[in-house]
């Protein structure tokens, strides 16, 4: 029984630094979790089979994609991947034509500095659906998203269509069964959680829905949901000239979300950058910040 | 089966009361559990997580704290889940409750009353949270 505590100073890794896989490694015991990195010092096939396991079969064939050699109807390779030796980072990239602005499947996965893993993007685009070049300004420069810089009437135009800020075209209503998919991986590989970090407001709030709790930032998300109430100091906030403050937003994630990327926070004296969430594999959190919310 | 319950907040002094009323809810009717045993549950987990509101989430933005309640035949078992910073077990002495309350120490009175409150704690650091375990046998 412990009998007092005290602050750990030095958190200790998930998993040791272990070399190159093995078989007798295999062997031994089924519960040591693998990282990234071990499975990029793989021998190619053996890479790919395994990493095959991240990309949900039926994404793949809804798009007339062989689910096993990732090549389209014209026999073109049609999904990519990058998970080189000596590297701790998979991404994977999935398009419906040889045009990579037909991209409708990204997941990038690492190991971190304790060899957890982070989720370090995923995205879902339909790739039927309109195009918002939200992605660059007008002078074609790079927006990362609209958080290094913006391109506001594309912004402003995706807005009006109905989506997030940070998509570039609408979803594609398979976020669940990526996220089955990525757990039923992981916990080959012998993890029990992973984290990312929300780039907005509205992911955020998927990702709860998707049984995520917060590593830091729930609180944040409480405040933020008391604020948009009427009277509250978000709420107070919107109005006036801005396409991406009107009144109506508050009651919404997406609007909440675009007032957000606009800077709302401004008024709570906080920044949208610090909000970190862990994934629980085969648990689900329960966390809810905005109860009954409307998307 | 165990017949479990679960419920998430955020790491902040507020949670302490939904915490409370969550307990008070699901351990309503159970058998076993009258009022001193429900006393118990409350107090532990109110000393706990105090604990990591005030120390687990020190200096950050605060993340969640998690708390899963479960029921089993003679015995409640209630697992608080948290991803701050975690603790380690040190080697300080239990504190002193008979001494003048001018010498008592301010802390190291939390794990003491939790320690009064259930029949076994247990702490472990998971890559899935900080978890502490904690078990009410009932009789």
């Amino acid at each position: 029984m412990l009998k007092y505590f005290r602050i750990k100073q030095q958190p200790d890794k998930v998993v040791p630094d272990l070399g190159a896989i093995s078989l007798s490694m295999l062997e031994r015991d089924a519960t040591l979790p693998f990282t990234i990195r071990q499975l990029n010092n793989l021998p190619e096939a053996i890479k790919h089979r395994l990493y095959r396991g991240l990309v949900p079969s039926s994404l793949l064939t809804r798009f007339g994609i062989d689910p096993i050699q990732w090549r389209g109807a014209n026999k073109e390779m049609l999904v990519f991947i990058k998970a080189d030796p000596e590297t701790e980072k998979v991404l994977i990239t999935a398009q419906s034509t040889s045009d990579p602005n037909d991209e409708f499947f990204a997941l990038e996965l690492s190991d971190n500095s304790l060899n957890g893993i982070e989720l370090n993007l995923i995205m879902l685009n339909d790739p039927t659906a309109p195009r918002y070049s939200i992605d660059y300004n007008e002078e074609g420069q790079p927006t990362l998203f609209g958080t290094l810089r913006r391109n506001l009437k594309a912004e402003e135009d995706a807005k009006q269509a109905g989506l997030a800020p940070g998509q570039v075209r609408a979803g594609l209503n398979a976020s669940r069964m990526v996220f089955e998919h990525i757990e039923a991986f992981l916990a080959m590989l012998g993890h029990r959680a992973y984290f990312l970090e929300p780039l907005t407001y509205a992911s955020a709030w998927v990702f709860e829905r998707r049984g995520f709790a917060y590593v830091r930032g729930h609180k944040l998300m409480d405040d933020i949901h008391r604020e948009f109430q009427t009277g509250g100091a978000l709420f107070k906030g919107l109005g006036g000239g801005s396409a991406f403050r009107k009144l109506d937003q508050a009651s919404t994630v997406r609007g909440r979300a675009w007032a957000i990327h606009d800077g709302i926070l401004d008024v709570l004296d906080v920044r949208w950058d610090k909000i970190r969430m862990v994934k629980q594999i085969g648990r689900h959190a329960g966390v809810e910040t905005f109860p009954k919310a409307i998307y | 089966m165990a017949e479990t319950f679960r419920i998430a907040r955020a790491a902040h002094l507020e949670a302490l009361e939904d915490f409370r009323a969550f307990i008070k809810v699901h351990c309503a009717g159970k058998n076993g559990i009258n009022d001193e045993v429900l006393y118990d549950l409350q107090l532990a987990v109110d000393e706990a997580c105090t604990n990591i509101i005030t120390h687990g989430y020190n200096d950050m933005d605060p993340g969640s704290i998690i708390l899963d309640l479960e029921f089993a035949r003679d015995q409640v078992l209630i697992t608080i889940t948290d991803f701050g910073h975690s603790f380690e077990p040190g080697n300080a002495p239990t504190p002193d409750i008979h001494a003048p309350i001018e010498e008592r120490k301010e802390s190291g009175f939390g794990i003491f009353f939790i320690q009064q409150s259930v029949d076994h704690m247990d702490y472990k650091v998971t890559e899935d949270g900080n978890k502490l375990i904690l078990t009410k046998i009932l009789k």
